[in-house]
C-alpha cells in the first residue's frame, strides 16, 4: 500500500507517538564464548565452541569469532560444527559464570534507566528517551555503557541506537564485534528499504522463502505489498511486517515480561522407544515443570508435549483443562491421553519436551476434591 | 415428491435437530438433516454420531422419499420466512426445492444411503416419567456436571435405576448433586448408566416441547427417550462412575439450620471481594452466628454475619462461595441444613431428610 492511502493516517499517529523515542540495543559479543576466553587464557585467539561435546547430540550454544570464520554458528549441531572445524575447542557451558556477568551488565543498564528489557542473558533493550545523563544523548549513553561493560566484566558489547526496537536491534548487528551504530529517524526509511529480507529480525528461513515467492527480497519490495496481502499470507505477523516496512515499530520496551509458559525439554543420548519408557520420561519432565511453576506461584491449565522422532520430525500435542494441572494421578493421566494420539508406540524418539501454559496466579485457597478422598 | 408444511410446525423441532449437529464437520453428510417422507409423515433427523434427534411431523402427502440437505441453511430459510407461511418442499434427484410465497430456494442434497443413523438395539429395560419431573430433576443436578474433565466419566450424569427408584448424580469433584425420587412403576432392575454432558443438555431442551410422560429405553450402549413425536438417542459413556458411598457414610456433626435467603444474600455480597478464580469464602461458626469472610489479592476484604441457631463447638471451614450459592439457589425451602462432616472434610447442603435433592460441597483449605 502506498503512502497517502487511508491507513496512513493511523500510521502517522503511531509514528508521531513513538518515533521520537531513543532506544538502545546492547548485544554482548559472542557472550558465552567470550566469558570462557576471558576466564581461560589458553582459549584466547582460538576457535571456541560452548555447547554439547562434538560427538554428542548437543548443539552449539555460542562460539567465538575465531570459530565463526569456519561457518559455525549457534544452534548448529555440535557434530556438524566439529566437521567444519575439527580443531575447535569444545567447552561445556558454565551458566553460573554467564549469569554472573549478565547481572553485572544489567546493573550498569539500570544506572541509566529502569526501562530495561533483557530478552536473554546477553542482550537488552533500553529506552533512554527520558534519561538525563550525558545531556540525554543516546549516543553518549550507549558509548558510556559499552566502556563500563568492558571495565566491569572485561567483555565487549555492540550497541545499536534508533527510534524503535526493530531498528536498534539491526543497528547493534552492523559493526559487530565491539560495534556501534546509529540509525536516525531520517535514515530509518531508506535503511529499511535497502535491508535484505533475511536481515529483518523475526523473519526466519521459512518466511524468507515465502516472501521470495511473493517477489519480496528487501525492505523496498516489502513496502510495496498491501496490508491485506501480508495479512493473507502471514496472518497476525502481516501487520507487524507492514509497519516494519515503513519503519514503524511501536512495541514498547517491556521491563518485566510476565512468563507466558514454562517448558523443559531433553534430547536423549540414545533414542527412546516404547510408550512406557517415553511416558516415564515425560512424567519426570512434567514433575520438574510443575515444580518450576509452583516455585513461581503459578498454576498452569494447559499442558503441551513435544516429541521429536528419530527422523527429526517434530510434533506437539496439547490439552487445556478448566482447573489447574496438579502433580499426581491427574497429570499422569493427561500425559497418557496425549501420547495416545502420537506414534510413540512404533517410532523412536530423540527429544521430549513438556510446556505448561495458561498460567494463573496461585490462589491461597486449595479446593478439595470429592474423589481424591475416596481410596 | 412434494409436501407442504406450516412454518410454525417445523421451526422449533428443526431448531432442536440443528442444535445437535456439529457446525464444524469433517464428514459432509453429518452437517445435513436427514429427511424422510413416509406416507403422511415427515421424519427429520440430525446427529453428531454421539447424539441423534428425530422428529416426526404429519404432512398431507402420500409418497415415500428420502434425502439429506444442509442443516443450517435449511433452518435459516425456515426461520427467515414470514410467520405462518406455508412452506412447499419438492424432493428431486439431486436437489430439494423449497418455496413459499414469492421465495424459492434450491438446496443441494447428499445421498441418504450413507447417512449413519443409530442402530436400534433391544432395550434392556424401559420406564416412563412425567416430562416435568424429569426436567426438574435435570435442572437441579446437571449444573454440577464436570466440563472437559480428564476423568471423562464426570463429564456426564449418572442415572441409577433401582426397581422403582430413580437416582441422578452429577459431580465435577468439587461439588455433587444427588437426586432421588420414585417413578411409580416397578422396573425390576438395578442398573447404572452415564449419559454424556451434551446429551443431557439436548435432552433438557427437548423436554420443553412436551407436557406428557416421556418413555426412556436403556439399551446396551445407548439411551433412547421418546417425548411425543421426538425421539432422542445418546451414546452412553462406557465407564464406571466412582463409588462415592464412603462420603455418605462418615460421621457428621448435628445439622445446622440456616435461613436460606439470609445466607445466600450474605454470600453473594462477600464473594465480590473473594479471589476471582477460587471464590474462597471462610465460614466461622460460633454461638448463634456464622461469620463469612473473603479477601482477594488486592488485599480487599469483606465480612458478613448471619444469625443461626448453633450451639456446637466453634469451627472454621472454607468453601468456593459460588458453589454454596449454586446449591442454595437450587433448594426450595426457606430453611436449609448444613451438615458438616466431623473432620470438616465435606458439607451437605439440603432441605430436610425427605427432600429428593441434596448437594455436597467440598471445602477449600487455606
Amino acid at each position: 500500500m502506498v503512502e497517502g492511502s487511508k491507513s496512513s493516517i493511523t500510521d502517522k499517529l503511531i509514528n508521531n507517538q513513538v518515533s521520537n523515542r531513543k532506544i538502545i540495543h546492547i548485544d554482548m559479543d559472542a557472550f558465552f564464548a567470550s566469558v570462557e576466553q576471558r576466564d581461560f587464557s589458553e582459549l584466547q585467539g582460538k576457535p571456541v565452541i560452548v555447547g554439547g561435546p562434538p560427538h554428542s547430540r548437543g548443539v552449539v550454544a555460542a562460539c567465538s569469532y575465531e570459530a565463526r570464520k569456519f561457518g559455525i554458528h549457534s544452534a548448529m549441531p555440535s557434530s556438524h560444527a566439529y566437521r567444519l572445524c575439527p580443531d575447535a575447542i569444545f567447552v561445556t557451558p558454565r551458566f553460573e559464570a554467564y549469569r554472573e556477568a549478565s547481572a553485572i551488565i544489567r546493573e550498569i543498564f539500570y544506572s541509566y534507566t529502569t526501562l530495561v528489557e533483557p530478552p536473554s542473558l546477553d542482550e537488552a533493550y533500553l529506552d533512554v528517551s527520558h534519561c538525563s545523563k550525558h545531556n540525554g544523548s543516546a549516543t553518549l549513553i550507549a558509548k558510556a555503557i559499552k566502556t563500563k561493560i568492558q571495565q566491569h566484566t572485561g567483555l565487549t558489547a555492540s550497541a545499536g541506537i534508533s527510534y524503535n526496537k526493530f531498528l536498534a536491534k539491526i543497528a547493534s548487528d552492523i559493526n559487530k564485534p565491539n560495534g556501534f551504530y546509529l540509525i536516525t529517524p531520517e535514515q530509518g526509511k531508506t535503511f529499511i528499504e535497502n535491508l535484505p529480507i533475511r536481515k529483518f529480525h523475526g523473519i526466519g528461513k521459512a518466511t524468507e522463502t515465502k516472501m521470495a515467492k511473493l517477489g519480496i527480497h528487501n525492505g523496498k519490495d516489502l513496502k510495496k505489498v498491501s496490508l491485506q496481502c501480508l495479512k493473507e499470507n502471514f496472518g497476525k505477523a502481516g501487520l507487524y511486517y507492514y509497519h516494519i516496512a515503513q519503519g514503524i515499530d511501536p512495541r514498547p520496551v517491556k521491563t518485566n515480561r510476565p512468563k507466558k509458559s514454562i517448558g523443559i525439554e531433553t534430547t536423549f543420548q540414545q533414542d527412546l522407544s516404547g510408550s512406557a519408557v517415553i511416558l516415564k520420561q515425560l512424567q519426570i519432565l512434567l514433575k520438574n515443570a510443575l515444580e518450576k511453576t509452583a516455585a513461581k506461584r503459578l498454576s498452569p491449565r494447559t499442558l503441551t508435549i513435544k516429541i521429536k522422532y528419530q527422523n527429526f520430525q517434530q510434533i506437539t500435542r496439547s490439552r487445556t483443562l478448566t482447573s489447574p494441572i496438579q502433580h499426581g494421578k491427574a497429570a499422569n493421566y493427561l500425559l497418557k491421553e496425549l501420547i495416545t494420539t502420537t506414534d510413540v508406540n512404533h517410532r523412536k524418539v530423540r527429544l521430549l519436551g513438556v510446556t505448561l501454559s495458561s498460567l494463573e496466579k496461585h490462589s491461597n485457597y486449595h479446593q478439595l476434591d470429592l474423589f481424591d478422598s475416596i481410596s | 415428491m412434494k409436501f407442504i408444511i406450516n412454518r410454525e410446525k417445523i421451526l422449533s423441532p428443526l431448531q432442536q435437530i440443528v442444535n445437535v449437529i456439529e457446525k464444524r464437520q469433517t464428514m459432509a453428510i453429518m452437517a445435513n438433516v436427514f429427511l424422510q417422507l413416509d406416507d403422511h409423515q415427515l421424519i427429520l433427523t440430525g446427529s453428531d454420531l454421539e447424539i441423534q434427534v428425530t422428529v416426526i411431523l404429519p404432512v398431507d402427502s402420500t409418497g415415500i422419499a428420502s434425502t439429506t440437505i444442509p442443516a443450517s441453511k435449511f433452518l435459516d430459510i425456515c426461520r427467515l420466512l414470514p410467520s405462518n407461511a406455508d412452506i412447499k418442499f419438492q424432493i428431486e434427484e439431486t436437489k430439494v426445492i423449497i418455496s413459499s410465497g414469492r421465495s424459492r430456494f434450491s438446496l443441494s442434497t447428499l445421498s441418504p444411503e450413507t447417512y449413519p443413523g443409530f442402530s436400534e438395539t433391544e432395550p434392556k429395560y424401559q420406564f416412563s416419567i412425567p416430562s416435568k419431573q424429569l426436567k426438574e430433576a435435570l435442572s437441579k443436578t446437571t449444573f454440577c456436571m464436570a466440563n472437559q474433565d480428564f476423568r471423562y466419566y464426570l463429564n456426564g450424569l449418572l442415572m441409577n435405576i433401582s426397581n422403582s427408584t430413580l437416582k441422578l448424580v452429577a459431580s465435577d469433584g468439587h461439588r455433587m448433586a444427588l437426586f432421588q425420587d420414585e417413578i411409580n412403576q416397578d422396573t425390576g432392575i438395578s442398573n447404572k448408566i452415564i449419559i454424556p454432558r451434551k446429551g443431557i443438555q439436548e435432552l433438557y431442551r427437548i423436554l420443553d416441547l412436551t407436557e406428557n410422560d416421556v418413555t426412556i429405553h436403556v439399551c446396551k450402549n445407548n439411551i433412547k427417550v421418546i417425548a411425543d413425536n421426538v425421539i432422542f438417542f445418546a451414546k452412553l459413556i462406557d465407564a464406571k462412575y466412582p463409588n462415592f458411598q464412603q462420603i455418605l457414610q462418615q460421621a457428621f456433626l448435628d445439622p445446622i439450620p440456616v435461613q436460606k435467603q439470609n445466607l445466600k444474600e450474605a454470600l453473594t455480597r462477600v464473594v465480590i471481594l473473594s479471589n476471582e478464580k477460587s471464590k474462597g469464602v471462610t465460614l466461622d461458626f460460633d454461638v448463634e452466628q456464622i461469620m463469612l469472610t473473603a479477601f482477594n489479592s488486592e488485599h480487599e476484604e469483606a465480612e458478613e454475619k448471619v444469625a443461626i441457631e448453633f450451639s456446637g463447638e466453634p469451627m472454621t471451614i472454607s468453601f468456593n462461595g459460588q458453589y454454596l450459592i449454586d446449591a442454595l439457589s437450587n433448594l426450595d425451602s426457606d430453611i436449609v441444613f448444613l451438615i458438616i462432616s466431623k473432620d470438616l472434610s465435606c458439607c451437605f447442603v439440603e432441605e430436610s431428610t425427605q427432600a429428593p435433592y441434596q448437594y455436597i460441597v467440598m471445602p477449600m483449605t487455606l
